[in-house]
């Protein structure tokens, strides 16, 4: 076996996942060959790491922490909003922002009608707009 | 107290239920993140909020499923969610760049630090080897490999938490284990540290 098909194979050699025969032939390889036997011993202390890696000790405020963010959460969108609520405001607003582009098509295209036909000034157009802002908007958003 | 017992209680709204399935779980989440981010504070951070998860969709839960499962799917939706968001600033950097930055931090304490033994420090810069080529492993062999690694999961296992049959798991790991041993393989050569 060679250098660079035992480099392939190193991993699954140490997790004991090779076929016995090939577990056979890297052993024999690292018995001869002491780069690879260095490179070896290296990956192995380096996977060991895993072992130790993991979480053990347990977070006696975990519990706590994990209550405050309910709380918190609940407290920041409260979620006993009615159903009806839940939908009718979206719909509502859906048709708000419908007749306001309507709208200001309709705005867009009166004045110069208006202004073609009869010669209206620009103040007397502006009635149109303060209309227009009067829709109580905020209204429709709140219960 | 059965999985089946705890949920039960829980539906019903049992605050000593929900105490219970927290502590008897939290190492199962806190481990499966950890593996995943590679970073115990934000593993922490990310498992408080797979409880809270677990707490707001307890009646959504299908009684005849594993709670472990759901755990561990939680788990890894909300870790992946987390490196994503984390990402954009990192994308530039190779690997051999991140194990460089790394070291020197470690060195920097430990050099502040005198009494340190010689192997501690070899150590540390082996994890940190370890933890970016854990980290520069495609999204779904890091899963795997994370389960496998840190919580010990069959492939079995593995295969239902990520919704893949065994021999897709099989390869993923196969696959996983190739990488690192690549990454590793590299960093002895170029003496990356
Ligand atoms: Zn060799």
């Amino acid at each position: 076996m060679k250098c660079k098909s035992v480099h392939n194979k190193l991993i699954f050699f140490l997790e004991k996942e090779l076929p016995v025969s090939e577990m056979e032939q890297v052993q024999k390889h690292l018995d001869e060959c002491s780069e690879c036997a260095r490179f070896t011993a290296e990956m192995k202390n380096t996977l060991q790491i895993l072992d130790n890696d993991k979480v053990n000790d347990e977070n006696p405020f975990f519990y706590t922490r994990v209550k405050e963010r309910i709380a918190k959460q609940a407290e920041e969108q409260p979620a006993v909003r009615p159903v009806l609520v839940r939908i009718l405001q979206p719909v509502a607003f859906s048709i708000l922002l419908l007749l306001g582009v309507y709208g200001g098509f309709k705005l867009g295209q009166a004045p110069k009608a208006n202004i073609a036909g009869s010669g209206f000034t620009e103040q007397e157009v502006i009635p149109y707009w303060n209309e227009l802002e009067a829709e109580p908007i905020e209204a429709f958003l709140m219960k | 107290m059965s999985d089946t017992d705890i949920i039960d209680q829980l539906k019903q709204g049992s605050e000593a239920a929900f105490k219970t399935l927290v502590d008897t779980h939290q190492k199962l989440v806190v481990n499966t993140c950890y593996g995943l981010v590679q970073n115990r504070e934000d593993a922490e951070d990310i498992a408080q909020d797979v409880f809270v998860e677990v707490y707001r969709n307890i009646d959504k839960f299908r009684a005849d499923a594993k709670l472990s499962t759901w755990l561990y799917r939680i788990a890894v939706n909300r870790s992946l969610n987390h490196i994503r968001d984390n990402k954009k600033r990192k994308w530039f950097h190779s690997f051999e760049d991140e194990v460089a930055a790394k070291n020197r931090e470690v060195m920097q304490v430990s050099t502040s630090n005198t009494d340190e033994p010689e192997y501690e420090l070899e150590n540390q810069q082996r994890a940190i080897i370890l933890r970016e080529a854990i980290n520069s492993l495609p999204q779904n062999q890091k899963v795997a490999f994370t389960l496998s690694k840190y919580e010990e999961l069959s492939y079995q296992e593995i295969a239902e938490v990520m919704d893949l049959s065994v021999s897709s798991v099989e390869s993923l790991l196969f696959r996983a284990k190739k990488g690192l041993q690549k990454k590793l393989y590299k960093c002895y050569k170029k003496k990356c540290l």
